[in-house]
């Protein structure tokens, strides 16, 4: 029998079993819920009763919409602006009677006066209150504009939301590859403890053992965290709350291939270190150095290599095999990393989880037959077949 | 037919195997017996690559043994183990296309063992939701599952009820009379008398007894007999090394006889001491020999470091 049909076998048990219990079911239903509750319900709730109905009379200073936009969603985030034009002033008083409109405004368009608010009763404060701050604020900010600032090497906005989107993106892959990561390290355990791996090891070579639980753990997390990112998307573009920036598409695609790699990586070195441990408790103690290593990889990303994108630390970072999945996504959405660059350290990535598959299935097959204390990891090296 | 060709393991300053040397024939019935410790699962392990010898070799039908060839061995190991949260048929059909089955000839192999074994009704169940009996016989049937031509079984029948007992030995029984290697360690040595034909003694890793039940009990050169003498005085029991007095109540004596006395003579004496109501006679039993075996002073070790220390 071929090694890959051994690898898929194992694979897709971890699937069929894995994804069919409760907990992988009930945490997916949790998102689907989470994200509707999170995005659908105040568009549904809110519907078009937030609206600020408001008729402009003549010409009016160009920045005054945009002005009452940010004044009305800062009363009331939800709150949407509607304006229509009416030539004159006769023509918006008619409107107000009928209720088309709640307030009419004139400004002159050179804000050389503060214009007239024409509201139906005096009383009706949340209009009024939203205009005068909106009219006040332009006229204060012409009188006040300061010096235009030109910046040689300028971070557009589209840059910063990019930024956002990355480090958003580390944070959700440390927490994929580590939930992942503990489902293998718990698989190797469960099968140690339980016996059941004297009776697969005897047709399945360690290594393949190791790499089939790995993989198919990893489909369904992949399964998992694709499914959350495109309902996450889908939601927030139907209900049109968050604007994507434009490179979304690429920086999808760069933070799941380097999870995919970093998963690995990480859940390779926790599958054969849990190998060592006879039960749960200790396997978290084997485990620690892998999690540090994480930890500092993670702050080294967050903290050092954000400050200074194509500095030395960041290169060298961008070649070590535990950094990497977190330095590359982010270099590459504040587009500070050459193509070379990210294509050696994928290379690199790739020879260092071949690496650890083969010292990895050694140590593995040399301690998980060993059962009662913890192993060393120079025992397990040595005992191997 | 299997040929386990002097296994050496140490585990530091522990030896498991120390030269076991021994061959188990297809359709026979091997009983592999020994003290704990003395390396039956080490060798057990060894056959299954699941530790890498110091030195010998295992083969099957004259070769070395690979993954190929062991694809088509059975295990049960002694610790006992499967997926306590899958179900039974879907664990069975999963450990039949690691031996290489295709899907379909997975699932219908199952479903024939569990049929076979009585658990037909518990295919869907999860393991863990089954008594110690039938997860017992749910690893049986991962060994068998995929019509294995060696059977390798460590401690088959231990945790086993007399029923349990019953179907391991017809399943044994059967699979050997179609011509299959079975090969299994135990310490129920009454039981292995009954079902084995052969049998393989390990003691300290290596073999001190190795042959069919009926050739060792031959070889032992000592019978037991048992006499009963009515209205003898007991003078017809000569004196000497050649037989030893076991037990003696009444007109009743039971003897450890060596194969040299001379059984008619001895009859006849008795015969003219009195009625003679009883004489059996009876080689001895396993549970004996194999005492007799592992207990013996180190006699292979000092012969062969003698023969060593003369070729040196």
């Amino acid at each position: 029998m071929s090694r890959a049909r051994s690898v898929w076998l194992v694979a897709r048990r971890e699937i069929l079993e894995r994804g069919r219990s409760r907990g992988y079911l009930l945490s997916l239903v949790l998102t689907i819920v989470l994200l509707g509750a999170g995005f659908g319900l105040p568009v549904l709730l809110g519907g078009d009763e937030k609206t600020l109905e408001i008729g402009f009379i003549g010409d009016t200073p160009a920045a005054l919409e945009p002005a009452i936009r940010s004044v009305a969603t800062a009363f009331d985030e939800d709150a949407s602006v509607e304006v229509t034009r009416y030539p004159d002033r006769a023509s918006a008083e008619a409107a107000l009677e009928a209720e088309t409109i709640e307030a009419a405004v004139a400004v002159p368009a050179d804000l050389s006066s503060p214009g007239e608010i024409v509201v139906r009763e005096a009383l009706d404060n949340t209009p009024r209150a939203i205009l005068t701050q909106a009219i006040v604020g332009l006229r204060a900010g012409a009188a006040l504009a300061p010096p235009e600032v030109v910046a040689l090497d300028p971070r557009s906005d589209e840059d910063a939301t990019a930024f956002v989107f990355a480090n958003a993106g580390i944070i959700l892959m440390f927490i994929g590859i580590f939930s992942y990561g503990y489902w293998v390290l718990g698989g190797v355990v469960e099968e140690k403890q339980s016996r059941v791996v004297e009776v697969v090891l005897a047709t399945v070579r360690p290594r393949d053992l190791l790499m089939g639980k790995v993989f198919g753990i990893g489909i369904l997390g992949l399964g998992q965290l694709v499914f959350l990112v495109a309902a996450g998307l889908l939601v927030s573009q139907l209900s049109g709350r968050l604007a994507l920036p434009p490179t979304t598409a690429v920086s999808v695609v760069t933070l799941v291939v380097w999870f995919v790699l970093g998963y690995v990586l990480y859940s390779t070195a926790l599958g054969f270190l849990g190998a060592l441990a006879s039960r749960m408790e200790e396997a978290s103690n084997v485990t620690t150095p892998v999690t540090m290593v994480a930890m500092l990889s993670y702050f080294a990303a967050i903290l050092l290599v954000t400050d200074d994108p194509d500095g030395l630390l960041a290169r060298v970072l961008t070649f070590i095999p535990p950094s990497a999945p977190m330095v590359v996504p982010l270099r590459a959405a504040l587009d500070a990393i050459e193509a070379w660059e990210i294509l050696l350290a994928v290379a690199v990535m790739l020879a260092a989880i071949y690496g650890l598959f083969v010292v990895g299935g050694r140590v593995y097959s040399g301690a998980v037959l060993q059962v009662g204390a913890r192993m060393k990891l120079r025992d397990a090296w040595r005992g191997s077949r | 037919m299997l040929e386990i060709v002097d296994l050496v393991k140490r585990y530091g300053d522990v030896v498991a195997l120390d030269g076991a040397t021994f061959t188990a024939r297809r359709g026979r019935l091997v009983g592999f017996l020994g003290p704990n410790g003395a390396g039956k699962t080490t060798t057990m392990r060894a056959i299954f690559d699941l530790i890498l010898p110091d030195r010998g070799e295992v083969r099957w039908d004259g070769r070395a043994i690979d993954l190929a060839a062991r694809l088509r061995f059975g295990y049960m190991p002694e610790q006992r183990g499967l997926y306590p949260r899958m179900r039974v048929h879907e664990q069975l059909v999963y450990f039949a296309q690691h031996h290489g089955l295709d899907g379909r000839a997975a699932a219908g192999a199952a479903t024939r063992w569990l049929d076979r074994l009585g658990l037909a009704d518990r295919a869907a169940s999860k393991l863990e939701d089954l008594s110690h009996g039938n997860q017992q016989r749910v690893q049986l049937a991962t060994a068998l599952v995929h019509d294995p031509e060696l059977l390798v079984l460590d401690e088959p029948f231990s945790g086993l009820d007399p029923i349990g007992i019953a179907t391991m030995t017809e399943v044994l029984r059967e699979r050997a009379a179609a011509g299959v290697g079975v090969i299994f360690s135990s310490h129920q040595l009454d039981l292995v008398e009954d079902v084995c034909e052969d049998v393989v003694i390990i003691s300290r890793g290596r073999v001190v007894a190795e042959g069919s039940i009926e050739e060792l009990r031959a070889r032992a050169g000592r019978r037991h007999l048992e006499v009963e003498v009515r209205g003898g005085n007991g003078s017809w029991l000569p004196d000497g090394g050649e037989l030893t007095i076991l037990e003696r109540s009444g007109s009743r004596v039971k003897l450890l006889v060596d194969e040299r006395v001379d059984l008619e003579a001895l009859l006849a004496r008795a015969r003219a001491t009195g009625e003679v109501t009883r004489f059996s006679y009876e080689p001895p039993r396993l549970s004996e020999l194999f005492m007799e075996a592992v207990t013996q002073p180190q006699a292979g070790t000092a012969e062969q470091a003698a023969a060593a220390g003369a070729a040196r």
